[in-house]
């Protein structure tokens, strides 16, 4: 922690960076900091409750983030995956942020809840981490912390759906998702989410309809879906805000299975690989084109 | 019938103003609707294409004039498309009169400047014409109107009505480059106009309405010439949604444009967050 | 009107059984979700056995009971160049609300405002005459509760017809509108003797003091504050951690803002539809020339606070908000109101500069 604290402090005297954007213990456990000042360095924090995943403030959508200057974030390995993908789709100069990188021993899931890391409290997304020292940094702090418990929860619901008829799998689905109300902060906090102007805001032609009715529904969140496949960082901060408490990430885990088997492709902490929804390859599966 | 469903229109008369801005001539289907309804100049309503959606537009014609209703609209978006692919004959939906109006009577007895620009003239030309069909409850009539070019200037064939009359002072302007050879108005923009104009501000009331940079630099002019603040008027143009003070999308500090607005004084818009 | 009486788990529960049988719908704390998803949220319930009455505060409010996320305004058919529409209905079931925790309760009386100010919204006031609320006391979930500060409170019966207040075995039931009369009056075999007044008062007692702790009550001054402060430097960065993704308006009892849109069922026929919107997307004030009067987050979260706090409050007497805290819970940011109100009340009675953590510039 101290570390880290000393990082930002010297990142921010020696105007390396204007803003260093890490954690901080806030009303409700740890929220994301945003750190302009060298003396208020001691704020920041990290512990198994950083669960947000800070590189969402780095997309150009964010323009109340542009005017302060250049910025640090601090990055768990899984967040690495996102900032890799900015810089991969042309978002981010890897050179316009600096990394501040910590070894992770794995997060909850609410930021609000203590730190301590069971089966139970466990984040879904730390039981296949094979990031947790992340590499895509110009900095990296902390000593490597024990791994975290193993919850395979998530993945055993999945299991139990591709076990079900296809009936009974889609009464799953539209029960859950009838619950959408198309606020689409699912997408607003996604990192990845940059799109200028989304495909569910345009109206013409109306490639989505904007209400909340069953139609809509699915044609949001399936079409979000496609749109990440590949791509998601699985930082689950899409479920952790839904509103209506759509298990989100069961949709994105199983897409990136899908994407895994078809080819053999896993979202990589490295800018340099292209991912197969923005690359082309000649022995590029096609079977699933009707 | 609940409050958001509309009344149905039939459109009786298309004139295109300029390449994107269009007039439709509405007149109600119940003849029930058409008798009881009435408004003031500068309220607004709700016109909607089935299948495509509202827009909010200023009742463009005068309140003097029965029987029908007039929207002059430019070519923006979604609905204002599906507007300009209907036909006379075709149907649409208006909800209204909604919203505030200018004080003619208040204004009665005294001059009125009017002061427009582009397709600003819309409001500003209802309440023209509800002053010149009572042209002796009102002083002297100065309008000054000026657009980007010559085709930008819409009502052309009313412009030319008002010039001939002898009891309006017209004066159109161009912005520089907008005239074309056989332009005879002025070239300028608004507020330069305005200033060359200089109408009198004795007993007189100014309504400006156009783009928020031409309100932006008239106001001062108007201020320097001597008019006070409580007797200019402009509308503003936030985007709205339900009309009636409810869906919150208007909502500008302490008004809701939909339901206090859309006339306000330049004293009303100095005392304005600056969020409009 | 103000009566007391008794109503027992068990009848409780044959109260729901009653209603449900006799077609009411009832609307209910209920669990959903598969685990480990599992939440507990105000449902309409088919069985008495969903019922989770005793648990956390429900995730969503009512807001939907009365104003749902999506709904029908008119359909259209076009015949040639003729429309018809076909009206809907301002005719709504019955429907019970049992167990609204009282924040949650007492959100519709404050909304009603707005959706009566000069034109009556009758599809929300439709819903609004069919339902009776039977709300239940409070005893404060977190550190995010802060009713109490705006004027509510755990015990706070406001918008409730009736009113339950847990107590040895059953419910302290007060009764407090018609509708509650009557209610009671219809199933008057469920309820008893008044009994338990002493350990409701107990309860409310205990529950204000934790919900107190939270937050002061919001004085006046945060209202002129924020009514003379539009332009302060504490605006400039307040909502640097805010994703504006609306997430504080999607579960907010009082947040009612809306958008109409049309859409086609076929090639000759249509509906209009009322959907719910947030000022915290860009999208929502955006003009067709393309000009946006609030065009970064830090101008958006602003509108939303000072709407709530100065904005109501002058139009129409009345604090936009229920003190549920579910913005701050909702919020993936951490956007955390009471600390914000907190610090709003600082900056009214003081001359210092912000000094809101993390929001500093």
């Amino acid at each position: 922690m101290k570390a880290l604290q000393e990082l930002a402090a010297k990142l921010l005297t020696e105007k390396t960076v204007q803003i260093v954007i890490g954690y901080e213990e806030g009303p409700r456990g740890v929220r994301p900091a945003f750190i302009t000042r060298a003396e208020d360095a001691d704020r920041l924090v990290f512990d198994s409750r950083c669960v947000q995943n800070l590189a969402s403030y780095l997309s150009p959508r964010r323009n109340h983030l542009v005017p302060l200057g250049k910025k640090a974030i601090v990055v768990k390995g899984c967040d690495s995956r996102a900032v890799a993908g900015l810089i991969r789709e042309t978002q981010v100069r890897r050179e316009d942020v600096v990394l501040i990188g910590v070894r992770c021993g794995g997060v909850v899931r609410d930021p609000a809840a203590d730190t301590t890391l069971t089966p139970d409290t466990v984040a879904a997304r730390c039981a296949e981490c094979d990031i947790r020292e992340p590499k895509l940094v110009d900095h990296l702090i902390g000593d490597l912390p024990p791994a975290p418990p193993v919850n395979r929860k998530r993945d055993e619901l999945i299991a139990a759906l591709d076990a079900m008829s296809a009936e009974e799998r889609w009464a799953f689905w539209q029960a859950e998702l009838a619950r959408c109300v198309r606020c689409h902060a699912c997408r607003e906090v996604c990192p990845m989410c940059f799109c200028e102007r989304c495909i569910a805001d345009k109206s013409q032609p109306q490639w989505i309809e904007s209400s909340a009715h069953r139609q809509g529904n699915l044609s949001w969140q399936f079409s979000r879906v496609l749109h990440q496949a590949g791509r998601c960082a699985d930082c689950s901060e899409c479920e952790r805000v839904c509103p209506a408490k759509i298990p989100l990430s069961l949709l994105m885990r199983k897409t990136s299975l899908i994407v895994r088997e078809l080819f053999n492709y896993r979202v990589t902490d490295d800018p340099s690989v292209p991912a197969p929804i923005g690359a082309y390859r000649l022995d590029d599966k096609q079977e699933f084109i009707l | 019938m609940n409050l958001y469903q509309p009344h149905l229109v039939r459109i009786e008369d298309i004139v295109d103003e300029t390449v994107d801005t269009r007039t439709l001539n509405l007149a109600f289907k119940s003849p029930e609707t058409a008798s009881a309804f009435d408004f003031k100049a500068g309220q607004f309503g709700l016109f909607s294409v089935f299948g495509s959606g509202e827009c909010t537009f200023c009742i463009a014609s005068p309140p003097t004039r029965k029987g029908y209703i007039e929207c002059s609209f430019k070519l923006v978006g979604k609905v204002t498309k599906a507007m300009r692919a209907l036909n006379v004959g075709d149907t649409m939906g208006f909800r209204g009169p909604y919203g505030n109006h200018f004080p003619l009577d208040e204004m009665a007895g005294q001059s009125v400047v009017f002061i427009a620009g582009g397709i600003g003239l819309a409001p500003v030309r209802c309440v023209i014409w509800n002053v010149l069909d009572q042209r002796d409850r009102f002083k002297d009539v100065t309008i000054i109107y000026g657009a980007r070019s010559v085709g930008d200037l819409v009502y052309k064939r009313e412009l030319d009505e008002w010039a001939k009359r002898s009891d309006v002072k017209l004066w159109q302007t161009v912005d520089p480059g907008g005239q074309t050879p056989d332009w005879k108005g002025e070239i300028g923009f608004v507020p330069a106009i305005v200033e060359k104009a200089a109408p009198s501000a004795k007993d007189s009331y100014a309504i400006v309405c156009g783009p928020p940079i031409m309100i932006k630099f008239t106001l001062p002019v108007l201020k320097k010439l001597g008019f006070a603040e409580d007797h200019v008027f402009t509308t503003l143009e936030n985007r709205m949604k339900c009309g009636v003070g409810k869906c919150g999308r208007c909502n500008c500090g302490p008004v809701y444009v939909c339901k206090d607005g859309p006339v306000f004084t330049a004293a009303d818009l100095a005392a304005l967050p600056s969020d409009f | 009107m103000r009566t007391t009486t008794y109503l027992s788990q068990t009848n409780l529960r044959g109260l729901a059984e009653d209603l449900l049988t006799a077609g009411t719908r009832v609307v209910a704390p209920a669990k959903i979700g598969r685990a480990p998803y599992q939440q507990v949220d105000y449902q309409r319930i088919a069985k008495v056995e969903e019922l989770a009455m005793d648990g956390a505060l429900p995730s969503r409010p009512l807001k939907q009971f009365f104003m749902p996320p999506t709904e029908i305004l008119l359909r259209w058919k076009q015949k040639k160049s003729d429309v018809e529409i076909e009206e809907i209905s301002t005719q709504f079931p019955a429907t019970v609300i049992l167990g609204a925790r009282p924040c949650d309760a007492a959100a519709p009386g404050i909304v009603d405002c707005v959706m009566n100010w000069d034109y009556r919204d009758e599809l929300y006031f439709g819903r609004r005459d069919a339902t009776t609320i039977i709300g239940l006391a409070c005893g404060g979930f977190d550190k995010s509760c802060f009713c109490t500060a705006v004027g509510l409170g755990p015990d706070a019966t406001a918008g409730s017809d009736l009113f339950l207040t847990p107590v040895d075995g059953g419910y302290h039931v007060d009764v407090l509108t018609e509708k509650g009369e009557s209610l009671v009056q219809a199933h008057a075999a469920r309820f008893s003797d008044s009994t338990g007044m002493d350990a409701a008062k107990r309860f409310h007692a205990d529950a204000r003091k934790k919900v107190e702790s939270n937050l002061n009550p919001v004085p006046p001054a945060v209202r002129q504050w924020l009514e003379s402060n539009f332009e302060h430097t504490l605006w400039e960065s307040i909502a640097l951690r805010c994703h504006g993704c609306g997430a504080c308006a999607s579960v907010c009892p009082t947040c009612h803002c809306f958008d109409i849109v049309d859409e086609a069922r076929g090639v000759d026929r249509g509906e209009r539809r009322r959907n719910w919107d947030t000022c915290q997307t860009s999208r929502f004030t955006v003009h067709g020339s393309g000009h946006n009067p609030r065009a970064n987050q830090n101008t958006r979260f602003r509108q939303r606070v000072t709407h709530k706090f100065a904005i109501y409050p002058k139009k129409f007497e009345k604090i936009l908000c229920s003190g549920c805290g579910r913005c701050a819970r909702a919020c993936p940011g951490g956007m955390d109101l009471p600390e914000l109100l907190a610090e709003i009340e600082r900056l009214a009675t003081s001359a210092e500069a912000p000094q809101l953590r993390g929001e500093r510039s």
